[in-house]
């Protein structure tokens, strides 16, 4: 066990809600989410002493989470019903997947939250998990590239991308 | 500015995150272009949509306090937190953060220091007595305080109430123990150890150990022997490598505690807790006939 007398700060326990928020939109199982969270500070626990005091703690935990995540769940949770961001990731970036047409001026209100939780659930993880960092958690554009591990320019094309799909979802879920 | 650079920053104009320079270049080209400023729409529409909308998911109180658990175990020994023996019964015991923490106790160097500073030692035998009570006093302080003798002792606290609550209890429908503790502990686990003609299933029952979800099953044997069988899903249970116990071709983690055996194992993604009242021998032959009918 490595430097088990590292404490990680106090403040580790104020984001215990936002990482299950993730959790959950992760892998959707509230036991399962409970899992990934407890798995999450686990890991944190024994790598505290590499956390630089000062730093991000809360982009380092998600990391963290996301990692977890990937490395235990992401394989058996990836399922047909999600687009495949192989595909997407592929597609040019000023066109596209999102398309300004008469359309895109309609109105995006009479959407029920479940309507919008199916929406999003049918965004690959990558895609998802840019738009719920941004969105609910409002990291920046460079912290969700840091917790996600990639580039900028990756993380805004994706949700640029996930907008221009999410209006097309919700838009088809109203009619 | 093109389409393709003002549609990159057009999250961040939304946000207000962008550099007063750049915020003026993005909307100069927004009056320009109609596509370009119908994207902003998109994205000022569909951003409000999800915070006002999506759901947001708050831990459940077991989860919280569990976390708790954790990130007292990392904290350091001047304010340790000393586990006792998870006293209460089962449900309510671990789910509790003030359940898990046990009592408080301040131990820490200054006080060593103190006493030593009264006796007229060499330095030589001073240092080598302060090393010997820093070992012993970490072995003291750390070794009762990893998770799974935490969990060891929470299960023998545990197996002690349900030997109680189960005396006077006849054995029960394997099969309907089973059926109801599937449809409420909120994970899979696969057939278990029914009983034979020497050992009986007499309760079955979902409990909170240490704050882990556990589907709980009490036997009891021929001359009023208890043994309890916990599964938890295995995330975040670490098995010591050392203190294996080899029976047949396995080999469980073996300990005693308060006077019980324990052996625990994983299997099929659970993570599989044996106390019991027999011997060693017996134990091990008790494991056997759970290990096979998973």
């Amino acid at each position: 066990m490595e430097n088990p007398r590292t404490p990680l700060p106090t403040e580790a326990l104020s984001h215990l809600d936002a990482l299950y928020n993730l959790a959950r939109w992760l892998v959707r199982d509230p036991v399962e989410a409970e899992d990934l969270v407890q798995e999450t500070y686990l890991r944190a626990v024994r790598s505290a002493h590499q956390f630089q005091p000062g730093t991000n703690l809360r982009a380092w935990l998600f990391q963290i989470l996301r990692n977890t995540f990937f490395t235990q769940y992401k394989q058996k949770r990836r399922g047909p019903e999600t687009l495949d961001p192989e595909v997407l990731d592929r597609l040019p970036h000023t066109s596209g997947t999102v398309g300004v047409d008469n359309r895109m001026a309609g109105p995006l209100d009479g959407t029920a939250g479940l309507d919008l939780t199916a929406a999003l659930n049918r965004l690959p993880e990558e895609y998802r998990s840019v738009v719920l960092l941004a969105d609910l958690e409002d990291f920046s554009m460079g912290e969700i590239a840091a917790i996600l591990e990639c580039p900028v320019g990756t993380v805004k094309s994706r949700l640029f991308r996930a907008r221009g799909i999410l209006r097309q979802l919700l838009r088809d879920y109203a009619q | 500015m093109d389409c393709s650079e003002a549609r990159e920053h057009l999250c961040d104009l939304n946000r207000g995150r962008l550099e007063a320079d750049a915020a003026e270049a993005v909307r100069a080209h927004l009056t320009q272009c109609a596509d370009c400023a119908a994207l902003l729409q998109v994205e000022v529409r569909v951003r409000a949509l999800i915070r006002a909308q999506a759901p947001r998911y708050t831990a459940p109180p077991a989860l919280k306090a569990r976390v708790q658990d954790l990130l007292a175990e990392s904290a350091p020994p001047k304010e340790s937190v000393i586990h006792g023996a998870a006293a209460g019964t089962h449900g309510a015991a671990a789910g509790t953060h003030g359940a898990a923490a046990g009592t408080r106790r301040t131990a820490g160097p200054p006080r060593w220091r103190d006493w030593l500073r009264g006796h007229s030692w060499t330095a030589g035998g001073l240092a080598g007595a302060v090393a010997l009570l820093l070992v012993v006093w970490a072995g003291w302080l750390w070794l009762p305080r990893d998770p799974v003798s935490l969990l060891a002792d929470g299960a023998v606290a545990e197996h002690v109430e349900y030997v109680k609550a189960t005396m006077t209890r006849p054995a029960a429908d394997p099969l309907a123990v089973m059926r109801e503790v599937r449809d409420r502990v909120g994970f899979a686990f696969e057939p278990i150890f029914p009983g034979d003609s020497q050992v009986a299933l007499v309760a079955g029952m979902v409990t909170d150990l240490r704050g882990r979800r556990a589907a709980t099953f009490v036997y009891r044997d021929g001359s009023g022997r208890y043994t309890t069988l916990f599964l938890m899903p295995e995330a975040g249970i670490v098995i010591p490598d050392e203190g294996r116990m080899p029976i047949e071709t396995f080999k469980p983690y073996h300990r005693v505690t308060s006077g019980r055996e324990l052996l625990l194992w994983k299997q099929r993604n659970l993570a599989c807790l044996l106390v019991s009242d027999l011997d060693q021998a017996g134990t091990a032959s008790m494991f056997l006939k759970v290990r096979k009918s998973a």
